[in-house]
């Protein structure tokens, strides 16, 4: 079931005052979302990114096109009441402890006092940030900062979360932490809509990925359709003989690294299972041998310097 | 629920930004003041003199006493209105803020209408705390309860809701508290007073009927804190209004200013 549709949406801010060329953050951007899964958007500032998370949240409007989520048009707010959000760079009043913050939220979310005061309890042990509740967040440090800020886009217990950089400032340790904290929820069957400049991060825990550029769509995929290799495999041997050195360039078309390493393309697991075999007859140690995998960062370069 | 929060909001606000601490603290100099000034022995020997003469020389002491008071709490509430509050409607739409904000399941006209009514509150409770004490101390000493003084409190709140729906439509236009305050502060300090005094003194020198006629919608126009202010004095003091047109005009030009606020607010990006 899809809970974010969007269909042929655009949008075009108007210039400064003195300068009146539009400028276009979306052009015709359709892509949907499933239910239960973690969905990563990926793109270059500028990309169009942050335009579409506002969309999709009511917070910008469409020049044309449509967007629903939950089944609901953007224009209708009741859906606002399943949904969580964490901007990046987001502003909390700094005068409030953590615990009023959530309570502010919360009752802006529409929760009655005693399920905020249930609920604020919870969340801010889920995010390891208990101990600092009646602590005034202008003491808060950037990490804390977005743990108190996932808390609140929990607090409703939304379907449908919208995370923006949501591990921006955080250490190694507290990224995995909130990374268990993404899975499990998806576990819960939540849907979590992730925005993040981390490839690595967004390569761990996503399920599809959109890669967005100059407000298109330009790929869109799950994560192993995304990095899968060229069909070239990388083998680790024990020492390789001149003959077999030959024999591996000439009948094989290998790319040889060293007297225990080389490559090998082929896309037939028949055409390997040979190679292997006549390493085999030549007393040759395969000590390992990989398929080679593009990084998602490496996709993702290859592809905006393409575009360019 | 959501619209409790926001007036929470509001006043959290006010006392982290020390608006509440300052409006209290001033309101109770002025009420220490006003306490050592009745407890004068000439002041005593006044009320006691009133207190044998009858009642309705004690009521002019009331009135008096209170009508003195108005004034200071007119202008306290003027200056408080466009320092304090200016900040209240650029601050919710900075960067960060007002993108939590608008992904709350909360309308936007909810929105302006919750800060509108949060900054009502907030300084009603002010005066019923700087006028409630006044209208104790002054009744107490003098041995006479003049009620209709607390419909001063009403007058001014009232006084304060109007400059404030234009402080929000100015905010909401600018995003600027400095801005905000200062397009303020010479609106009601310097062009009201001015379109306040045309036919007394600015028609002396401007004779050409067109312009006299610009003026004149201005002056309906634009708020006129000080005639409100002026009605509200009449009526302490149990004299008839001469024309409730500041009242009916202010009333529009609240009710206008709101809902441009809330119909530019509801079409704005963010």
């Amino acid at each position: 079931m899809n809970i974010i549709a969007t269909n042929n949406l655009s949008k075009e801010y108007s210039g400064r005052t003195f300068n009146k060329k539009k400028i276009l953050a979306l052009n015709k951007f359709s892509f949907n979302v499933q239910q239960g899964e973690i969905f990563g958007l990926l793109g270059p500032n500028g990309a169009g990114k942050t335009t579409l998370v506002k969309i999709l949240l009511g917070i910008t409007f469409p020049t044309t096109g449509t967007a629903e989520v939950m089944g609901k048009d953007v224009s209708d707010e009741t859906y606002k009441n399943k949904t969580g959000y964490l901007p990046e760079n987001h502003k909390f009043p700094l005068y409030m402890t953590g615990e009023q913050v959530l309570e502010y939220y919360g009752g802006l979310s529409g929760l009655s006092t005693a399920e905020v005061k249930k609920r604020t309890g919870e969340n801010l042990a889920l995010v390891d940030m208990e101990k600092w509740r009646k602590t005034k967040i202008k003491k808060y440090s950037k990490g804390m900062m977005q743990r108190l800020g996932l808390a609140q886009a929990m607090l409703t217990d939304p379907d449908l979360i919208f995370l923006d950089e949501p591990t921006d400032g955080i250490d190694p340790i507290g990224r995995k932490e909130i990374r268990d904290i993404l899975l499990n929820l998806k576990d819960k069957g939540k849907t979590i809509f992730l925005n993040s400049h981390l490839l690595s991060e967004i390569e761990l825990m996503c399920d599809r990925v959109a890669i967005l550029n100059k407000g298109e769509l330009i790929k869109e995929g799950t994560v192993d359709e995304l990095t899968a290799g060229n069909d070239s495999y990388t083998f680790y041997t024990s020492e390789l003989s001149e003959d077999t050195i030959n024999d591996l360039l000439t009948k094989y078309s290998a790319v040889i690294g060293s007297k225990t390493e080389f490559k090998y393309s082929s896309s037939s697991p028949e055409q390997i299972n040979t190679l292997i075999d006549y390493l085999r007859s030549k007393k040759v140690f395969i000590l390992s041998f990989y398929r080679e995998k593009n990084s998602l960062e490496d996709m993702f370069i290859n592809l905006i310097e393409n575009e360019k | 629920m959501k619209f409790k929060a926001l007036i929470y909001g509001v006043f959290r606000e006010a006392i982290a930004k020390k608006i509440f601490l300052g409006f209290f603290g001033i309101s109770t100099l002025i009420i220490i003041i006003f306490l050592l000034m009745v407890n004068m022995d000439s002041v005593q020997g006044m009320v006691d003199t009133m207190k044998l003469t009858g009642q309705d020389a004690a009521k002019q002491f009331v009135i008096g006493s209170l009508g003195f008071m108005v004034d200071i709490s007119y202008l306290l509430i003027i200056t408080f209105c466009i320092v304090s509050v200016s900040s209240f409607i650029p601050s919710m739409l900075e960067k960060g803020s007002i993108d939590l904000l608008l992904s709350k399941p909360i309308s936007r006209p909810q929105i302006i209408l919750g800060k509108f009514s949060g900054g009502v509150l907030l300084i009603f409770a002010s005066l019923v705390y700087l006028l409630g004490a006044v209208w104790i101390i002054v009744s107490a000493k003098s041995g006479y309860w003049y009620f209709p003084f607390l419909t001063t409190i009403l007058w001014l709140t009232f006084s304060f809701a109007v400059i404030y729906s234009v402080v929000i439509l100015i905010g909401l236009l600018t995003q600027s508290t400095v801005l905000t305050i200062i397009i303020n502060i010479f609106l009601v300090f310097v062009i009201t007073p001015l379109l306040g005094s045309r036919e007394t003194v600015l028609y002396g020198f401007i004779t050409n009927g067109t312009i006299q006629f610009i003026l004149n919608l201005f002056y309906y126009i634009l708020p006129k804190p000080g005639d409100l202010n002026i009605i509200s004095k009449s009526l302490l003091q149990g004299e008839a209004v001469k024309s409730w047109q500041p009242l009916i005009t202010s009333f529009l030009l609240m009710v206008t200013c709101l809902s441009v606020s809330i119909f530019y607010f509801k079409k704005k990006d963010y």
